[in-house]
């Protein structure tokens, strides 16, 4: 009975532990996965940017005339056309 | 022999005894002293950890994220605690941290080294897994993209302290609310997250949507660029507003000082000149004081009146009142104007808004300075009719404009579009809001008449596209400094709204006393064309383009022989409008066959005519008249099949 008593104590103490390691494992795994998706997040951050900077007039715009020797068209040479609406189109 | 017999009796007597005080020091621990003991047991295993809030996201009008929150990383080093300090050093002049830092943190004598600035976790991670290197994650605030954009946005300091702009007026909303961690702490003292314990989340702030629109950001930043550079200026505003709604599309501000980091559109006043004339002109016509066509003698350009002399660019011996607005007369504007009382006169400015700030969300908003008539001179009447001793924003005077462009609604200019709180939910939408009517309807269909003649052939023709109508003033407005006009310095200034007959915008061009060319017709105006121009042919730049494909437009002229070949654009542009009709723009090619100019027409023979007179035929006949100085014959020559719409040149001596 003591033994029996003994032996389940230690059981339950082991699975208490055990449980609590494996909680304290998976806590610092989650920790390292959320640090890790903060710095992704931050390098998204400065990727969109670069790309906004990228893109933008200033430099695109530039570039274009420069090298491709594009120019913004006047006016009269873009021409708007009105597609009818899409559920006119048969 | 009786003590051996009762030696286990005592044995057992002794260890009952023993349990007996471990048993009640137990329970004096658990029952009486628990709550200490429990308290710091928890201080020993347990620690609690702020949650700073990330701040809201500010997106541009078409929900493109602008400014947002990241977490980046503060370098914090022990010397003493790095094994392998040479491949720290390494690492770390590879993350291009300078040779000064890396020797310090690589110095045993040192104990602690704060290495300065914030890196991002990605570029330094090799570092902050080093033994040693105690990293401390800061949230930090990524820049907007442009100038024009930190000016209006603002800026944060480290803390996520708001400091100026938009940060700072919605400061409240975009903090949002911290929040605490519970961490667990371990036998060396490294902390993580408790798997059981869960601390009280951050509410991230609320995202902020501006009305502004980044494509037409973008063309405007570079558009007053390249107009500073251009004209030797030494700065420039524009502003782009929503003529319908007042929202603000575009505010662009340049300054040579660094220390100007505000959105000068809306902080800093200056006198607008003759942009102002449009509003005394409108007044005399809402009271009935004046007629369009109401003729004024001008002098010849050279008038004097209670000792101070007027003058004229555009010299005339007499102007209607459209004419004072198409050729910008002094003369004419202060005359009129005397038909107006000190009172109403004040009034009329009052009303457009000038002398007090719109309402726009932004911090140290500068309301301008309309002085009452109790403190005028007696030359204040003439002076404000020309636009002195009156000091207005750009954007109160663009919001002005709309008001003539929308048929006489002032409207509060809106900054912000929406505001949604974390979890998406709507807390605010721009709705159009009313200040007052500022003139009827009718009138202001007279205003834009006149102001679409300043740039068909006024004083602004720089602005005149080839097949839109635009409408317009412009201003060349001297600088005061210490209190005294300073001697060659001027602000040009023309204020447009686009297209002429029904307004989608309204476009103000201010260049800070440009060097090359003073006027407002010279430097700003073209400015405002090539910003029109941009906008037309990008696909995101928050024009109504259906409202464009059923604009009226003039059949476009065939290029003078002197003229640059047409554009070598090979691009065909796709876009949706803001309805469910989308539109292709189409990019002319070279080498596509030349359009038939629909329309043509014979210019009429003007040799030997007065000027008024072949003016008045040339305009008849549906041309568009250039007149150039000295003597020469007209341009096309008679008989010449030319577009409705195109320019005719007329010498002024014929």
């Amino acid at each position: 009975m003591v033994f029996a008593s003994l032996a389940g104590f230690v059981v339950l103490t082991t699975g208490v532990i055990w449980r609590r390691s494996l909680g304290v494992t998976r806590a610092r795994a989650i920790e390292t996965l959320a640090t890790r998706r903060s710095a992704l997040a931050a390098q998204r951050a400065r990727l969109d940017g670069d790309i906004r900077a990228a893109i933008s007039m200033e430099r695109l715009g530039r570039a274009a005339e420069e090298r491709l020797h594009m120019r913004v068209p006047s006016d009269s040479i873009v021409v708007t056309l009105q597609r009818a609406p899409r559920d006119a189109v048969r | 022999m009786t003590l051996f017999a009762d030696r286990p009796r005592l044995i057992h007597g002794v260890l009952a005894l023993f349990a007996l005080a471990v048993i009640g020091r137990a329970a004096k621990v658990q029952l009486f002293d628990g709550a200490r003991w429990a308290a710091r047991a928890r201080d020993q295993q347990v620690a609690a950890s702020p949650l700073p809030a990330p701040r809201g996201v500010i997106r541009d009008a078409s929900g493109e994220v602008l400014v947002e929150s990241r977490e980046m990383v503060r370098l914090r080093i022990a010397p003493r605690e790095v094994r392998d300090r040479p491949r720290l050093g390494k690492l770390m002049a590879r993350a291009g941290i300078g040779a000064d830092w890396v020797s310090r943190a690589t110095d045993s004598t040192n104990k602690w080294i704060e290495i300065p600035g914030l890196f991002l976790p990605t570029d330094v991670a090799m570092i902050t897994a080093t033994r040693g290197v105690h990293p401390l994650p800061v949230l930090n605030r990524v820049a907007p993209p442009s100038e024009g954009l930190r000016r209006i946005i603002g800026r944060t300091a480290d803390g996520g302290v708001a400091v100026d702009g938009v940060e700072l007026a919605l400061d409240s909303l975009l903090r949002g609310v911290a929040g605490s961690a519970t961490l667990l702490k371990d036998s060396r003292g490294r902390r993580f997250a408790s798997p059981s314990e869960n601390g009280t989340a951050a509410r991230p702030g609320h995202s902020v949507t501006l009305t502004i629109s980044a494509g037409l950001q973008d063309i405007a930043e570079r558009a007053l660029g390249d107009a500073v550079t251009k004209m030797g200026a030494e700065g420039g505003d524009i502003v782009i507003l929503d003529s319908q709604t007042g929202a603000i599309r575009a505010l662009s501000s340049r300054r040579a000082d660094p220390r100007a980091t505000a959105a000068t559109a809306l902080t800093e006043p200056y006198e607008p000149g003759s942009t102002l004339k449009p509003f005394i002109a409108a007044a005399l016509l809402e009271r009935g004081r004046a007629r369009a066509d109401e003729q004024m003698n001008t002098f010849g350009g050279k008038w004097t009146y209670n000792g101070r002399t007027f003058e004229d660019d555009h010299k005339g011996a007499s102007f209607t009142l459209a004419d004072v607005i198409r050729f910008s007369s002094n003369i004419g504007i202060v005359q009129f104007a005397q038909r107006l009382t000190p009172r109403e006169q004040y009034e009329v400015l009052r009303d457009a808004g000038f002398g007090a700030p719109t309402g726009t969300t932004y911090p140290s908003e500068s309301p301008g300075r309309l002085a009452p008539p109790k403190s005028w001179t007696q030359q204040s009447s003439a002076s404000l009719a020309m636009g002195y001793e009156i000091m207005v924003t750009p954007l109160q005077l663009a919001a002005a404009y709309a008001a003539i462009a929308n048929g006489g609604e002032l409207l509060q200019p809106a900054l912000i579009k929406e505001i949604h709180s974390a979890d998406g939910a709507l807390q605010y939408r721009h709705e159009r809001r009313v200040v007052r009517r500022v003139m009827s309807n009718a009138v202001a269909r007279t205003m834009r008449g006149m102001l679409k003649s300043v740039v068909d052939d006024g004083t602004a023709e720089g602005s005149s596209l080839a097949t839109f109508d635009v409408a317009g003033k412009t201003g060349t407005a001297k600088v005061a400094r210490n209190g005294h006009y300073v001697k060659g310095a001027y602000t040009a200034s023309f204020v447009g709204m686009f297209p002429a007959d029904a307004p989608q915008i309204v476009i103000l061009v201010k260049l800070d006393n440009p060097t090359k060319s003073i006027y407002g017709g010279k430097a700003a105006a073209p400015v405002t064309k090539t910003v029109l121009e941009a906008a037309i042919a990008a696909r995101d730049a928050a024009l109504d383009r259906r409202g464009l494909a059923s604009a009226p437009r003039h059949v476009a002229a065939a290029p003078p022989a002197d003229d640059p070949a047409p554009e070598p654009v090979a691009a065909t542009v796709v876009t949706e409008s803001a309805g469910s009709v989308p539109f292709e723009i189409s990019l002319e090619q070279p080498g596509r066959p030349a359009r038939v100019i629909a329309g043509a027409r014979a210019v009429p023979d003007v040799q030997g005519m007065s000027l008024r007179a072949a003016a008045r035929t040339l305009h008849r006949a549906g041309f568009r008249v250039i007149v150039s100085r000295g003597a020469g014959e007209q341009w096309p020559a008679a008989g010449t099949m030319a577009a409705a719409g195109s320019r005719v040149t007329v010498p002024a001596a014929p």
